[in-house]
């Protein structure tokens, strides 16, 4: 009996997460530069109710593992522990993740998420593109158990 | 980048079409029980040929400040697509008559509960495995000469816990970190220290505790399993393990850290802990003294190294009882199990459940192996005509 069921759901809550991020960074930029976008209002509500749930159960994820090295996530599948361990990480290092998600934590982006203000936005954007890399680097794991390395 | 994209996305686009058209022509071959999970892959051939169109139009935007989210949305598709097409098509492509045994089976299994019966499923070759996920349907893996057997029929029960499992994740993942919370207390030592040497042993102690996560859930399945199938589902998770490989009995120290599940040893352990305490002494006592036997024969001793003790039972056993109240498979019934009268069972009469079925082809097979693959050609034959089978 293989682990597939993990994996699979890794790979496809993956896939849900960064379909959300590049659907309300390309509203968000739009909305910058002037088109209000709004025939793709509906469809980026919905991406920011599933970035919403994320960052919730992430900011706990992360919490748990800035605890210390000695102390257990506990309740948590192992992709999404490591998911929180390389953000941990990626709050070290400064010169490749700097947005207001790696400086101010999960629970900052869940007010961004919702804010009209431009600055607000403009610091929303900053951080789905670093959150963006952080999530592609985490799954290829899962796309080589899923898909295969060619 | 632009027209790169537009390429890839038009290729993908025309990939998307050719599977549509490969689909289509397979649906009239395929079993009735496969129809759902026909319809749901026509769905997701609609839904990744809009991403492509959607990808295209923001192109035609003219944004360059978007292009970035654009090949991402593109790397995306480009993964959905292959997976669609590596993993997703072929159990409608590779359809055949002869899946209906397992398909029949399967569908009976998710009508057993009330957040699975509408979930559609599609039976594909390989290892025992499960793609379970809420909102799509279940894609189930048995290896081919399996697929025709009553005998590892049973395993699917414990393929059908992942389902439950994600159907009610949130409940499930509380009571595991309930229980990873009363293991942190069993290993927390008597003396704090604070040097090297307890910075590593803590460290030990992280990984136990998360390791437990993985393990549970099996654990819970292995559970569901017998709560579905009863003896018929151990008896077949013995035989498909235990002459496999030595590391079903032992897995060195540095190999059990953060190990997807527990060693099968241990997990035969805990089940024949639970059918004994259901009151099957004979039939725990047989699986135990089985592997105990394989064991000495290859001169291995019971060793888990600190990852399970039998402290940590009671509490294993009380989150496993929560786990299977919350998620609530259909349990056996005692005249589907009962020993005695599945020998007595006449050969012509009709079981009166799949899960009857499953428990006297296990009987016959103990019974009499001999005799056995002609009485099982003949309950297959019952079981695919039995209209009443939904």
């Amino acid at each position: 009996m293989s682990i597939q069921w993990l994996t699979v759901q890794s790979f496809q809550h993956n896939q849900d997460l960064l379909a959300a991020i590049n659907k309300l960074s390309i509203h968000l930029r739009l909305q910058l530069e002037g088109d209000e976008d709004a025939e793709r209002t509906g469809e980026t509500n919905k991406a920011r109710e599933m970035l919403s749930s994320f960052f919730r159960e992430f900011e706990t994820l992360v919490n748990d593992t800035e605890r210390g090295e000695g102390m257990p996530v506990l309740g948590a599948n192992p992709r999404l522990r490591q998911l929180a361990r390389s953000f941990v990480t990626a709050k070290r290092n400064r010169r490749r993740f700097r947005s207001p998600l790696f400086r101010k934590g999960a629970g900052y982006l869940q007010q961004l998420l919702h804010s009209d203000i431009r600055e607000d936005r403009q610091a929303l954007l900053e951080s789905l593109q670093e959150l963006r890399v952080l999530v592609e680097e985490h799954m290829h794991v899962d796309a080589e158990r899923v898909l295969g390395e060619f | 980048m632009r027209d790169i994209l537009r390429q890839n996305n038009t290729d993908l686009l025309r990939e998307i079409r050719l599977l549509r058209e490969h689909l289509e022509e397979a649906a009239s071959a395929i079993p009735p029980e496969l129809q759902p999970f026909h319809d749901w892959i026509m769905s997701i051939c609609d839904h990744l040929q809009a991403t492509a169109l959607q990808n295209l139009a923001d192109l035609n935007l003219g944004r360059d400040s978007i292009l970035p989210d654009i090949l991402s949305n593109t790397q995306v598709l480009t993964r959905g697509v292959r997976l669609f097409n590596q993993r997703l098509v072929s159990p409608v492509l590779r359809a055949r008559e002869s899946d209906r045994l397992c398909l029949k089976m399967l569908r009976w299994i998710h009508s057993t509960h009330s957040s699975t019966h509408h979930i559609p499923m599609a039976l594909s070759d390989g290892d025992f495995a499960s793609w379970p996920q809420p909102n799509w349907p279940t894609i189930y893996f048995m290896p081919p000469s399996a697929q025709h057997r009553l005998l590892y029929l049973p395993l699917f029960f414990h393929e059908f816990g992942h389902l439950l499992y994600s159907c009610q994740e949130p409940e499930m993942d509380q009571l595991i970190k309930d229980l990873q919370k009363m293991i942190a207390q069993f290993l927390e030592p008597s003396a704090q220290r604070d040097d090297r040497h307890a910075q590593s042993e803590a460290q030990r102690r992280r990984v136990i505790v998360e390791t437990w996560y993985e393990w549970v859930h099996e654990l819970f399945c292995d559970s569901v399993g017998f709560q579905m199938g009863g003896p018929a589902y151990i008896y077949s998770f013995s035989m498909y393990f235990r002459v496999l490989m030595r590391d079903q009995y032992h897995v060195r120290p540095e190999e059990l850290e953060h190990r997807e599940h527990p060693v099968t040893w241990l997990r035969i352990k805990l089940l024949a802990d639970r059918a004994r305490r259901m009151g099957f002494e004979a039939d725990a006592k047989a699986l135990e003294d089985t592997w105990r036997e394989i064991a000495a024969t290859m001169g291995v001793v019971e060793d888990y190294y600190g990852f399970y003790t039998d402290e940590f039972l009671p509490s294993i056993r009380e989150t496993i009882a929560d786990m299977i109240v919350e998620a609530a498979p259909r349990a056996f019934e005692a005249h589907e199990v009962s020993a005695t009268e599945l020998l007595q069972l006449d050969s012509a009469s009709k079981p009166s459940s799949p899960i009857q079925l499953l428990n006297q082809a296990w009987r016959k097979f103990l019974d009499n192996e001999d005799d056995y693959a002609a009485w099982e050609k003949k309950a297959i034959e019952g079981l695919l005509n039995d209209a009443t089978l939904k």
